[in-house]
């Protein structure tokens, strides 16, 4: 097993979104165009681009929640999981009853959330609300709450939509030292996020997609300069 | 890619407690309103049916109660169906689960109910006199029928209605024309003519009310042939959704994207 094997080859991908505007006219949307790339096993991957450039419909399409109109998408893999803050949670469960069945959505036995429970109320430092409802916590309370349920998950391949944007500034600081811990350990990821410097830190190659179509895939220092070029 | 079977269950179980867990702390009355809220449309029914337009026959709150709550079992189910797969919407976006999960968790959900009121109806009859005989060992088996059949309607309507919007209203209409025309408190007998009882019985709901009654009132055996002809035809309708939800797994996601 070689370091460069590709875990995943997308090939050639379009993805349109089609929306009715009335009862016989439809409007057509390219969000995704002849994108070909590939992710390698082990890598962390950054996807950079404007506002409405396709980075969360790509992750999607990853995912498996949506499915290209063309092209195809290799997977070498056992499992991939996208890491979101809130996997349908209910505001009437308790954080705790939220947090199992959250995990449990992200691929985990129920055995593996029950006894990981301790460890991830003591992370999100949530230990004293732990059994109110959802409804009484504060957003950043949510999110801290998602984001260590988040990093419970063991699949092959994660992929990560902003995620590190939550809480107040030490929480972030403590989720980018967790994650950096993750992506040490040769786990694959692929990582969209607004902030730059971030992905430079924790990226090794970068994607950058520009309205649906690929402008430039490479290491990570090179395409974000560039990439920061053309935005000024 | 995806979840395991075994694991899809699971998560189906702990999501269905944790559903009727949230659903009974919402209200003051809490579980109570299962059984308060048929109670109330019985009672509704009978002041009109019964006391209104005097249906005077001898106990006519048994009658209308072998029709009343069966109704209220099929039409809630597809009603909170209709809308499983949008209400999906959030989670359908962040993970790719079978959609056809978000109505069987909503049959479940108002089973397990059902299940309560039936053992209420059961202990209610027993204190009002209602002489229990040997066809009640087949009262399982019409409920078993009947769940498939709501188990059919209800994948249909949260199915179609992510790409056809307007169903909603069709169904509420449906479910309107259903009620009155299925027998829940009139006799087919006194209303619809001899020559039309074929024609009568198509409609399912028809034919279940009239398979409770005869076990429960008429100390008859249910017409087999109708409740077979019931489970079989749901049986096919399921396997043919079951189809359609696989075919369109993925383009549920974009329709309800929130």
């Amino acid at each position: 097993m070689t370091k460069s094997e590709n875990l995943m080859v997308i090939e050639d991908l379009s993805l349109e979104y089609s929306e009715r505007v009335s009862l016989f006219r439809r409007t057509q949307r390219l969000a995704l165009s002849r994108l070909s790339f590939s992710i390698r096993r082990g890598e962390t991957l950054g996807i950079v681009g404007n506002n409405g450039s396709g980075k969360s419909t790509l992750l999607k399409v990853l995912a498996g929640i949506f499915a290209p109109d063309s092209g195809r998408i290799v997977r070498c893999y056992e499992n991939i999981s996208l890491l979101s803050i809130s996997p349908g949670y209910d505001p009437e469960l308790s954080g705790r009853e939220n947090a199992i069945l959250g995990g449990m959505l992200l691929g985990n036995s129920k055995q593996e959330m029950i006894g990981a429970i301790p460890e991830i109320l003591d992370f999100a430092e949530l230990n004293h609300v732990a059994d109110q409802p959802m409804r009484t916590y504060s957003t950043g309370m949510r999110a801290r709450l998602g984001f260590s349920v988040a990093f419970k998950t063991n699949a092959e391949v994660l992929l990560i939509d902003e995620i590190l944007s939550v809480g107040d500034h030490s929480f972030q600081e403590k989720a980018t030292e967790e994650l950096t811990k993750r992506l040490n350990s040769s786990q694959t990821v692929v990582l969209v996020s607004h902030s730059l410097d971030q992905v430079a830190l924790l990226c090794d190659r970068v994607l950058w997609i520009n309205r649906g179509s690929l402008i430039k895939i490479g290491p990570s220092h090179s395409v974000i300069r560039e990439y920061r070029d053309s935005n000024t | 890619m995806g979840l395991s079977k075994t694991h899809l269950l699971n998560v189906f179980f702990l999501k269905l407690w944790f559903n009727i867990k949230s659903e009974v702390s919402k209200t003051y009355l809490q579980f109570l309103w299962w059984v308060l809220e048929p109670c109330l449309m019985v009672s509704i029914f009978y002041l009109v049916f019964g006391v209104f337009f005097s249906n005077g026959a001898d106990d006519y709150i048994i009658f209308l109660l072998c029709g009343n709550i069966p109704y209220f079992w099929f039409s809630k189910s597809v009603m909170n169906s209709t809308n499983a797969v949008i209400d999906g919407g959030t989670l359908i976006n962040q993970v790719a689960l079978p959609k056809a999960i978000f109505p069987m968790l909503v049959v479940f959900q108002d089973l397990v109910k059902q299940i309560v009121v039936f053992a209420c109806l059961i202990v209610f009859f027993s204190i009002y006199g209602v002489d229990t005989n040997e066809f009640w060992i087949y009262l399982p088996i019409i409920i078993l029928t009947q769940l498939l059949l709501i188990v059919a309607a209800s994948l249909l309507v949260a199915g179609i209605t992510p790409f056809f919007p307007d169903l909603k209203f069709l169904v509420d209409t449906g479910l309107l024309i259903l009620m009155f025309s299925s027998g829940v408190f009139f006799r087919y007998q006194d209303v619809i003519p001899d020559k039309f009882h074929d024609l009568y019985f198509l409609n399912p709901i028809a034919a279940l009310l009239m398979n409770y009654r005869n076990v429960i009132i008429y100390n008859s055996p249910p017409d087999w042939s109708s409740l077979m002809l019931m489970a079989a035809s749901s049986l096919a309708v399921i396997a043919v959704l079951l189809v359609f939800y696989r075919r369109n797994e993925t383009r549920y996601a974009r329709i309800v994207a929130k």
